[in-house]
């Protein structure tokens, strides 16, 4: 699908269990139960962005964006190799929603991968500077790293905000 | 997942004779004809998901595959809102169409999803040989990506890829539109296989 959202020919939209480090806009749309983890580094420009879809990767390494725990290693060690340390770098978390109604089984697994990526970063010593996880709506997220960055989340029931 | 052009053929038939079965109950339901256009089957990698799957708002019941096949993978029947409520209101006799989704809205869409994939599993199972039943229906109105990734999520952990089935079931008067997805996982899909080599074997 076109998404045109951005306006610019070098942003990214990323898909699941992708991730990317850079200083262009990135994005996922349409997330559910899966987590945007988003490290920023201001002083560089610099961002991370993974579409992380479940909590523990059990040793697979093929797909480090995909799991939450190889998600955030990975995410970091390729902002060190561009300079960021973990001091200089703020955290966003979104998504991880239930997405089902009238459901009882395993489909809600929002709220582990929720969790899952914020005992990572604390771990990790990372500060994180925005949170909005669990609910039941579906997300859309848009992150410029340049300088302050700026934080899109644009809901499914039509709200949006801006940071 | 590696699929030939058989196995892709089989499940594209397979899933085309389970769609016609949905469509003719909900063309019942209806009191219309519906049509049903050609259906696609697609290995698709969990990244580009979002280039076949919008984020536009849609009403989606998903129902895994249970029964004989303990875990079978996923159906769904997917809708606008619009097409909701325009079915809410055939079924009531009612005409308003500028309305919010209520919750009439959503126990319509449940039982209508739950009428036709009961029919899709049950012409399906029989061409299988095995007993396949719909759990319980879940519904969300939501991003139509953001429902399917909490699918995906269950079906793909220890792989990158999934394969889907879609055709789309569309009616003039009233206006409905609506996609069925069939998502199999692996053992399902050698079932299906499986029937394809038994329908192939020459009658001796």
């Amino acid at each position: 699908m076109e998404n045109n959202f951005f306006g610019e020919a070098k942003a990214v939209i990323l898909g699941l269990g992708e991730f990317r480090v850079g200083t262009c806009p990135m994005g996922t749309i349409g997330l559910g139960s899966c987590i945007a983890l988003i490290l920023h580094d201001p002083r560089r420009s610099l961002g991370g962005l993974a579409h992380i879809m479940l909590p523990e990767s059990h040793g697979s390494t093929d797909r480090p964006g995909k799991f939450a725990d190889t998600a955030v290693s990975a995410v970091l060690e390729e902002m060190e190799r561009l300079g960021s340390t973990k001091f200089s770098v703020t955290a966003i978390v979104v998504g991880g929603a239930s997405m089902f109604e009238y459901s009882a089984n395993s489909l809600n697994i929002g709220e582990r991968n929720a969790a899952a990526v914020k005992d990572l970063l604390r771990e990790q010593g990372i500060r994180i500077g925005h949170e909005e996880t669990g609910g039941k709506v579906g997300r859309s997220v848009y992150f410029w790293p340049e300088g302050k960055g700026r934080l899109i989340i644009k809901r499914a029931d039509g709200t949006c905000v801006e940071l | 997942m590696e699929l030939n052009s058989i196995q892709l053929d089989a499940l594209s038939e397979f899933g085309n004779i389970g769609a016609a079965h949905a469509a003719t109950s909900l063309s019942q339901m209806l009191m219309s004809p519906i049509e049903m256009k050609v259906p696609e089957v697609q290995v698709v990698d969990i990244a580009r998901m979002h280039s076949i799957i919008g984020n536009e708002i849609s009403a989606m019941v998903v129902f895994q595959i249970q029964g004989e096949v303990a875990d079978g993978g996923y159906i769904v029947v997917s809708m606008p809102r619009e097409t909701v409520i325009q079915l809410t209101n055939q079924m009531l006799g009612t005409n308003d169409t500028g309305r919010e989704i209520n919750e009439m809205d959503q126990s319509a869409a449940i039982e209508i999803g739950n009428i036709m994939i009961s029919a899709f599993l049950d012409a399906t199972a029989e061409l299988l040989g095995i007993v396949m039943l719909p759990s319980p229906p879940a519904l969300a109105i939501d991003m139509a990506h953001a429902a399917f990734e909490s699918i995906v999520a269950q079906m793909a952990g220890d792989v990158n890829d999934v394969l889907i089935f879609n055709t789309e079931l569309v009616s003039e008067a009233p206006p409905v539109y609506g996609c069925i997805y069939l998502l199999p996982n692996t053992e399902l899909m050698q079932q299906v296989s499986l029937m394809l080599e038994r329908l192939m074997k020459p009658i001796p």
